[in-house]
């Protein structure tokens, strides 16, 4: 089986982000970057596949030159090579032009099963990997928390998360795309052995194609203020609390 | 013209549409709702209620159960025939499973998961979190309309929309489907119980952090919680001190939640915590220190001992129920 | 066996469970720690492999921290001369040095005055020097280590030195997956056992196997016992037009009083960043002493006050330095290790400057490795080389004749002027040599002694306005500092009946004062019942001050999971 995981690598979470002088962007010049988070379980679900099943995983990233570091960390997780669509304007690009870029890259390459993370730290668009099948053409689940692949290897049975704890099992046919959800499976980690031999594991770097995107530009980015002023609320224990119930009840209305 | 698309499971709607339609009124603008099943007069009808210009019932045996691939096909259909200028969603876990793939379909932009639309230099832009709720975006969609937007549940009130003098009219739109090209075969969705607790899902959250002083006092909180129909989540400490699992902790090397309703019973506010839930709607925070940074993010504050204060709003909930 | 370390943290066992299958890695030269020492060895390794020819030696480097450079902070001006022998090309590999030293003041600050130098001693001239980020430095050498054909494991701890009889053979990595009970997660993956023909320790400022080498050795037998300071530093945004880019300062004066030693820094870096810290000897009297809060002190005077007005702090992080210069320098050459760096204490601390001096002991330590590997014979007495080679070259040239200076601060902050600036005429020598040194921890008084049984004073303290001052705990979140949670504690607590008794009483838990991160906290006990000590580990910055300074000596710094600590990007 021929597995392809799209990862991204974003601004490691809880840094303390800025926004750029720009204003339509993080200052990120200096930042701390890792692995998208629901990629990484993507890459170790890819692993496993190929643990049972054989074959190879590639591990394909879109965004400028720094992203070899957490193709690097794949490649030493297990991934067999990696095509880096490498370009500047990535960074920051939207869902669409990142689907289309890695689209872009792997055509060519008929993989039978395509994985990527649900969503992204950052821009959080959660489209990617749905944007992509689309462009691929293959079908395609969201928020998968099991994989099940035919004997035959012609088709999947997934187990897709909804809303409030249901869940659904859903059945298509092979090459298809799905997007994984974090908590899947247990994440392995990078062994020395894995880390010498992802030196000799080949990155294919391709130039990002300036793709024609229907496009969503950011006019600002800021910091959400807050609506108001802190609302304190004297009196004794039980008025402070009766009047608390009321306005989350009839001003806030979230009883 | 704005399209929104309503959502509909085993003959329910879903409740967030009605938001999305309130999102739409407020713009202004004549509105369209499409709803997509096999046998959705019903709900088409109850649709109709509200202030819009139609309701469109797109029907097809091939569209029960959902599938992308079926919900992609219909709604391409649909786009063309109707030319919105805009086309809006809940974001639910349906739209992101398919709404994508109809904007790349369609060459539209879609930006998901917008807490509001507003208009900025006299064009409309859309509102959305961005890195995990710590900065908001005004993005402005480009290319050419329709341009898809959803909204994030609980952006708008349900009980906002507005209700027409008369029924809306009901009009079939006919879509024409290839069973067979549908590749998804989806079986019946059926519940089970999450392993582990998921607090990025919860509408209400009750933390407690140090103030809770010992293990023996948790009770207290889970009694809150409980009345509250609300998670129990915990500060740092309190997880590191192993009174309560690490999965309810909330903030850095913990979970970043967005809840309606996050009441912090003893919690200080160390900007460890902050950044996991400043994104909640309604923050309220009961504690003994007025300076504690946790009112610098409350709507609402108690100053006051919440051995004293969490009995007390108990009291006040069944007083009230 | 199972592994057993409770939150409190006993003393770490050697865990070995019988089903353990460890892998064995075989190099030539292991360097442990990828700071300015390691990589200078790494990378003069590889060079001496393409120069000599033959057979090159496999050279491996470990790092404790998940990228390359994340646990490195320094001020810091770079004499750039040990790079330069190291790699005299670095201009044109893109070394991160372009900013050289344009303007160097000195204060001696009073309360609300700052007073300048009339002329800046020529130690602290920093003429042909470089204002740079150690972080970005090491992450550049590493890049340059790597492209050398050295492997660079980053995110790998050495928790153990593996012996035959005693010879140094290798380092054990830390095992990972476990939880906090000391049980195994599912994705456990247990440790590798390195095994090299020399062991390069580079594991910085109390590097924790250098640690036990000492004590198993005596390496410091008859040497001054080192001393050490922690420095604190955050990184500022300000209006770049408020101090030109290349401009130095140092500060000595408040907010520390004339016996306790130390003082302040601001370098300005391009684009109206600001690197501001603060150095606080670790051998101060006063129980209640409080680096963190001397820092915020030092912040709010006019000085800096004035220069960060409107700006904003961007990062924040902390590490002692090792302070006790030449006479403090342990035996560094044993049968199959070197000590290199920081972790020997290679730091001039009258220029306080430390990196350069790292390299070159680092360039050393390679020179003789490779020989010694070479010829098949690395006894300690063969690489005792190592140990003439700093005699006779640049290193003792730099650190003989400042000896004593921060000995002489014991004195306090007048005697150690004096004593600075008759040393340059002297070179060095005092009547006595080597001036008398006594331990940090020992130096520290208990309350009882230090206030003569007076009920003491309320300390000193600053405000914190959460925009110049920063508590703790705001400030650990600025150093991007993270562990996985579910894991024990490395913060080993020998006996913590005594922080709840003896040390609270005698000492009132210094450990909450110069822990710069918040990691210790005394809290109510559980039940109510009086106190207990709460270690947050997890706040931990790899600083290293409690192994230091703790004046019961029984904390233990040991290397937590792999891949935690802070992340000091562009520090």
């Amino acid at each position: 089986m021929k597995i392809a995981v799209c990862i991204k690598q974003v601004v490691t979470r809880d840094w303390p982000l800025r926004v750029a002088e720009s204003a339509t962007w993080v200052r990120d010049d200096d930042a701390s970057f890792e692995m998208n988070e629901p990629d990484a379980y993507a890459l170790e679900e890819a692993l496993r596949l190929k643990e049972l099943l054989g074959g190879e995983v590639v591990v394909c990233s879109a965004g400028p030159a720094r992203v070899s570091q957490v193709i690097r960390e794949a490649l030493a997780r297990g991934a067999d090579r990696a095509i880096h669509v490498e370009g500047e304007a990535l960074a920051a690009a939207e869902a669409d032009a990142v689907a289309a870029a890695l689209a872009g890259a792997m055509e060519g390459e008929s993989f039978d099963l395509v994985l990527t993370g649900l969503q992204s730290d950052d821009q959080g668009f959660g489209q990617t990997g749905v944007v992509l099948a689309e462009r691929l053409g293959l079908p395609h689940a969201t928020i998968i928390m099991e994989v099940d692949v035919a004997d035959d290897g012609g088709s999947l049975r997934v187990k897709r998360e909804l809303e409030s704890g249901w869940f659904q099992w859903v059945s298509m046919p092979l090459p298809a795309l799905l997007t994984i959800q974090s908590g899947i499976n247990q994440l392995r980690y990078a062994t020395l052995r894995g880390i010498m031999a992802a030196k000799r594991k080949e990155i294919l770097t391709v130039p990002a194609q300036s793709a024609e995107t229907a496009g969503q530009r950011i006019l600002e980015l800021y910091v959400p203020e807050k609506s108001s002023a802190t609302r304190f609320i004297d009196g004794s224990a039980p008025e402070a609390a009766r009047e608390l119930v009321r306005l989350l009840r009839e001003e806030a209305r979230v009883l | 013209m704005i399209l929104v698309v309503a959502e509909q499971r085993g003959g329910a709607l879903n409740p967030a549409t009605w938001e999305t339609v309130a999102a739409a009124q407020q713009t202004g603008e004549s509105i369209t709702v499409a709803l997509v099943g096999a046998d959705v007069q019903k709900l088409a009808a109850e649709l109709a209620a509200a202030e819009v210009a139609e309701v469109l019932a797109v029907e097809h045996d091939a569209l029960e159960p959902y599938t992308p691939d079926g919900f992609v096909a219909a709604l391409a259909q649909v786009m063309e025939k109707a030319c919105p200028e805009l086309v809006l969603f809940p974001h639910t876990y349906q739209t992101r499973d398919y709404a994508p793939a109809l904007a790349a379909r369609l060459g539209r932009v879609f930006i998901p998961d917008c807490i509001a639309s507003k208009v900025r230099d006299g064009q409309r832009v859309f509102v959305r979190p961005m890195f995990q709720g710590k900065f908001m975006a005004d993005v402005l969609p480009q290319g050419p309309a329709p341009h898809f937007a959803s909204f994030q549940i609980g952006a708008c009130r349900a009980d906002a929309c507005a209700r027409g003098a008369a029924p809306a009219p009901v009009r079939e739109a006919a879509v024409e489907i290839d069973a067979a090209a549908i590749r998804q075969r989806p079986e019946a969705p059926f519940k089970e119980a999450k392993q582990a607790v998921d607090l990025t899902q919860a509408e209400r959250i009750v933390a407690v952090g140090r103030g809770i002083k010992g293990q023996e006092h948790l009770p207290v909180a889970q009694d809150l919680a409980k009345a509250l129909d609300a998670e129990l989540a915990a500060s740092r400490p309190i997880c590191d001190s192993g009174w309560l699992p690490m999965d309810r902790q909330i903030g850095s090397s913990g979970q970043t939640v967005a809840p309606k309703l996050y009441l912090a019973v003893g919690i200080s506010g160390a900007i460890q915590h902050l950044v996991g839930m400043k994104g909640a709607r309604t923050i309220v925070a009961v504690n003994k220190d007025a300076d504690a940074p946790i009112f610098e993010v409350a709507d609402y504050g108690i100053v006051g001992d919440l051995f004293e204060v969490v009995p007390a709003i108990m009291a006040a909930l069944e007083g009230e129920a | 066996m199972a592994l057993r370390r409770d939150l409190a943290g006993s003393r770490r066992e050697t865990p070995e469970k019988a089903d353990v299958e460890r892998e064995t890695l075989d190099v030539d030269v292991l360097v442990v720690g990828g700071g300015p020492a390691g990589l200078a060895a790494a990378y003069r390794l590889a060079r001496l492999n393409e120069e000599r020819g033959g057979e090159p030696l496999i050279v491996a480097v470990l790092e404790k921290a998940r990228a390359a450079g994340a646990h490195m902070l320094s001020g810091a001006v770079l004499d750039p001369s040990a790079l330069s022998e190291l790699m005299p090309d670095w201009k044109s590999r893109g070394a991160p040095l372009d900013l050289p030293v344009r303007d160097d003041r000195i204060y001696f600050l009073t309360a609300g005055r700052a007073l300048p130098f009339p002329i800046t001693p020529p130690p602290l001239r920093n003429h042909g020097h470089y204002v740079i980020s150690l972080n970005r430095l090491a992450k550049w050498l590493t890049e340059q280590v790597e492209a050398a054909g050295v492997d660079v494991f980053t995110g790998f701890a050495g928790t153990e030195l593996l012996y035959e009889g005693d010879r140094v053979v290798g380092v054990r990595t830390g095992d990972r997956g476990i939880d906090r009970h000391g049980e195994r997660k599912p994705a456990f993956e247990p440790g590798v056992d390195i095994r090299a023909k020399v062991t390069v320790l580079a594991d910085g400022v109390r590097g924790n196997l250098t640690k036990t080498l000492i004590r198993r050795f005596s390496l410091d037998a008859g040497r001054s016992p080192q001393s050490y300071a922690i420095g604190i530093k955050e990184l500022w945004d300000i209006d770049p037009q408020r101090l030109a880019a290349g401009s130095v300062i140092h500060t000595m004066g408040h907010p520390l009083r004339f016996e306790e030693f130390g003082g302040g820094f601001i370098y300005a870096l391009p684009d109206g960043r600001l690197s501001v810290g603060f150095v606080a000897g670790l051998d101060y009297r006063d129980p209640l002493f409080d680096p963190h809060v001397a820092f915020q002190r030092f912040k709010r005077h006019p000085l800096v006050a004035s220069l960060l007005a409107g700006g904003q702090m961007v990062r924040y992080g902390a590490k002692a330095l090792p302070e006790g210069g030449w006479h403090a320098l342990p035996r560094c050459h044993l049968d199959g290790a070197l000590i290199v760096g920081d972790a020997a204490g290679f730091l001039n601390s009258m220029r306080l400057k430390g990196i350069h001096l790292a390299m070159r002991s680092g360039m050393h330590a390679a020179d003789v490795a490779f020989r010694a590997v070479r010829e098949n014979d690395v006894s300690a007495g063969r690489l005792s080389e190592y140990a003439r080679l700093v005699e006779a070259g640049p290193i003792r040239r730099e650190l003989y004749p400042v000896r004593n200076v921060h000995q002489s601060f014991a004195g306090g902050l007048l005697a150690g002027l004096l004593y600075s600036g008759m040393s340059l005429l002297t070179g060095g020598w005092w009547f006595r040599d080597p001036m008398p040194a006594h331990a940090g921890h020992e130096r520290i008084r208990t309350v009882a002694k230090y206030f003569g049984g007076a009920a003491p004073p309320e300390p000193p303290s600053a405000p914190i306005d959460r925009e110049l001052t920063f508590d703790r705990l705001t400030n650990v979140h600025y150093s991007g500092t993270r562990h996985d949670e579910n894991q024990p504690s490395h913060l080993l607590v020998a006996d913590t009946d005594i922080c709840r008794t003896r040390c609270m009483e005698e000492y009132r838990n210094p450990c909450t004062r110069f822990c710069p991160a918040n990691v210790y906290e005394i809290v109510d006990a559980d039940a109510g019942e009086g106190k207990r000590l709460q270690i947050n580990a997890s706040n931990c910055v790899h600083c290293k001050t409690c192994d230091i300074m703790d004046p019961y000596q029984i904390i233990d710094w040991v290397p937590p999971e792999g891949g935690g600590g802070p992340s000091y990007e562009g520090m």
